[in-house]
């Protein structure tokens, strides 16, 4: 099994495991406990939370709070800004969020929150005078993706965070879900007062994510109960989780396995896009603005459903840009907010490297892939589209 | 037919309607056993050039196209059916699995199959997504097209002097009486199978019940002898 999947979730690391595996045995006492089995667990999530903040750059780890997934971060930061702040209903965000976000603005513009919704390129990026005038002095909240989980594009939270200072006393909210544990992040340099992050996209289990919220900011709890996470998010902690999350931003922080990540990403990118003549890139060309581990890549005039089960049945894991849900079968927002062409948007397919591959994987997908291309060019209508991006790469070359 | 310019059009409402739309994995699990094994071994992958007669479909909604070309000979019998397909498992497995059934069929037959809600052909696909339903009507749709355009060519060449019964394929009265009575045939499906008449707009359908009455009470009923 070759997977390339690893923005949709990554495989729990080995490091990980091992420190989760006492507190799935002996260690199963309730943090809230003061005896000595409870005194331990409390210990344990306070490293953990300490390892994420070092992680995320944190100025303290009490900025920290750990949540049930990435979602929850992003739904407990918008959600609980507007309970607190029922009048500031201005909403900023980009057309390319995550459905974590997208939807919930989706959902808050229907019950009577103005959104603004921040247009992209056709190469996936902001143009930052898009925000410097969507910004008012009545703006709430501004949300924005620190990467893009289809494209890997990275917007440039540094300058929006300066900007919104600058033009708004709006909260800024960053969902860094699919960035963290791929590229540094050094919060307390930055403008951001609310940080999203989920564990699975970092070799930590499901079920675990985390809200960095500065200090001085406080959020009304998501969920309400106990004085859990210092009565920020009421529950029982989920410590065997929390520790493996700890133990995920650990093996993050240590500089080992990133180059291999984008060296390997460099090459099946360069391959596929010179090999195979009807393809195209989705996302900046600038690898500085990309994530180092994602490429999205349109094969022109086929279908990436059938793509991606051929790739299925020879054992590679990979996602596609479009989907059929009750009938209808439609490129994602993300790409359709690039203009991506129809015909471009259906046929891409997302591959996304983790720590785990190996160069050998790489080169049995590059082995495999033109063969199925081929195959399905070959079974594809737009002959004469097909034909004119061949005549047109053949005159490049 | 022009699917990008389509596109753009329905995606400038779109974009203020985030669907549910996310990168996913579908599931090859969710496919017949006939669609999975066409899907993955397809037949009739192809074009039959000038002496097909070609059919198109395609879906604004789900961005699926799709052409097949036929080739039916002088008794009105598909001989050859090819296809080409930018569209999901679903429809190159259905688009396969059809062509190849219809070869040797006649092509009024076939089209009288193929009319909505082409429940036969939906059986014969198994068990199909909710979602894909409409892959079997695209696939039924350019099929019925590259029939259509046969009969159209049937009726620009025809010179005969008979009355026509059936103008879609272009059966005389005669035709189908001879068919009838040499088949002892009953049904106007049956009258179709035999000679092809009645497989398309069905507006002939009262007359050849005319025919078959007129015959059956000329040759009364002697299945009980």
């Amino acid at each position: 099994m070759i997977y390339l999947d690893n923005n949709a979730t990554t495989r729990v690391a080995p490091e990980v495991v091992a420190a989760m595996q006492p507190f799935l045995t002996e260690h199963y006492g309730n943090p809230s406990s003061a005896h000595a089995l409870g005194r331990k667990m409390k210990s344990a999530v306070e490293q953990a939370r300490d390892q994420v903040a070092a992680l995320l750059g944190a100025a303290e780890a009490s900025e920290i709070v750990f949540t049930s997934c990435g979602s929850e971060s992003d739904n407990w930061a918008i959600g609980g800004f507007l309970e607190q702040n029922p009048n500031r209903r201005h909403i900023v965000t980009t057309r390319v969020e995550h459905e974590a976000v997208r939807n919930l603005c989706e959902h808050l513009a229907e019950i009577g929150c103005e959104v603004t919704w921040l247009e992209v390129d056709r190469n996936g990026e902001l143009d930052l005078d898009d925000l410097r005038r969507a910004l008012r002095r009545d703006t709430g909240i501004v949300s924005v993706m620190l990467a893009n989980n289809e494209t890997g594009v990275l917007f440039p939270i540094e300058q929006i965070g300066k900007i919104v200072r600058e033009n708004s006393d709006a909260v800024f909210h960053v969902d860094g879900v699919q960035a963290v544990g791929k590229i540094p992040i050094n919060l307390k340099d930055l403008e951001i007062d609310l940080f999203a992050l989920s564990g699975h996209k970092l070799h930590a289990p499901q079920g675990i994510g985390a809200l960095y919220v500065r200090k001085g900011m406080t959020l009304p709890p998501f969920i309400i109960g106990g004085a859990q996470e210092s009565g920020r998010r009421g529950g029982t902690p989920a410590v065997p989780n929390i520790v493996g999350l700890g133990a995920a931003c650990e093996l993050a922080a240590k500089p080992e396995g990133h180059e291999h990540v984008r060296r390997l990403r460099d090459k099946l990118e360069d391959e596929i896009l010179s090999q195979v003549p009807n393809t195209s890139l989705n996302g900046t060309s600038d690898r500085s603005r990309r994530l180092p581990n994602t490429a999205n890549i349109s094969f022109q005039y086929v279908e990436g459903e059938n793509i991606m089960m051929l790739l299925d049945e020879a054992g590679i894991c990979v996602s596609t840009g479009s989907a059929c849900h009750s009938g209808t079968h439609q490129a994602s927002p993300t790409l359709r907010a690039m203009n991506v062409p129809y015909t471009a948007a259906q046929g891409a397919i997302r591959f996304s490297l983790g720590r785990y591959n190996t160069e050998e994987e790489i080169d049995r997908t590059l082995e495999v892939l033109p063969g199925i291309i081929n195959r399905l060019v070959e079974m594809s209508p737009y002959e004469k589209e097909l034909r004119a991006l061949e005549t047109a790469k053949a005159n490049y070359e | 037919m022009c699917l990008v310019e389509a596109y753009l059009i329905v995606s400038r409402f779109d974009k203020q309607r985030a669907g549910n739309l996310a990168f996913n994995s579908s599931q090859m699990e969710s496919l017949s056993p006939v669609i999975k094994e066409n899907f993955l071994r397809p037949q009739n992958v192809g074009d039959l050039g000038a002496k097909g007669f070609t059919g198109r479909a395609g879906s604004i909604v789900c961005g699926a196209a799709l052409r097949v070309s036929l080739s039916i000979d002088q008794s009105q019998r598909i001989v050859d059916a090819r296809f080409k397909a930018a569209g999901c498992s679903c429809l190159v497995g259905a688009a396969s699995y059809l062509t190849q059934e219809i070869k040797g069929e006649l092509s009024g037959e076939v089209a009288a199959l193929l009319q909505p809600p082409a429940n036969t052909i939906r059986e014969a696909l198994g068990e199909i997504p909710g979602e894909r339903t409409h892959c079997v009507t695209l696939i039924c749709q350019a099929l019925l097209s590259a029939i259509t355009a046969y009969s159209d060519s049937v009726r620009d060449e025809w010179h005969g002097e008979e009355a026509l019964i059936c103008s879609c394929f272009c059966v005389s009265e005669r035709a189908i009486e001879s068919a009838i009575r040499t088949g002892g045939l009953r049904t106007i499906a049956e009258v179709t199978k035999a000679c092809n008449a009645g497989g398309g707009c069905r507006s002939c359908h009262s007359l050849i019940e005319d025919i078959l009455s007129d015959c059956a009470s000329q040759y009364p009923d002697t299945s009980g002898y």
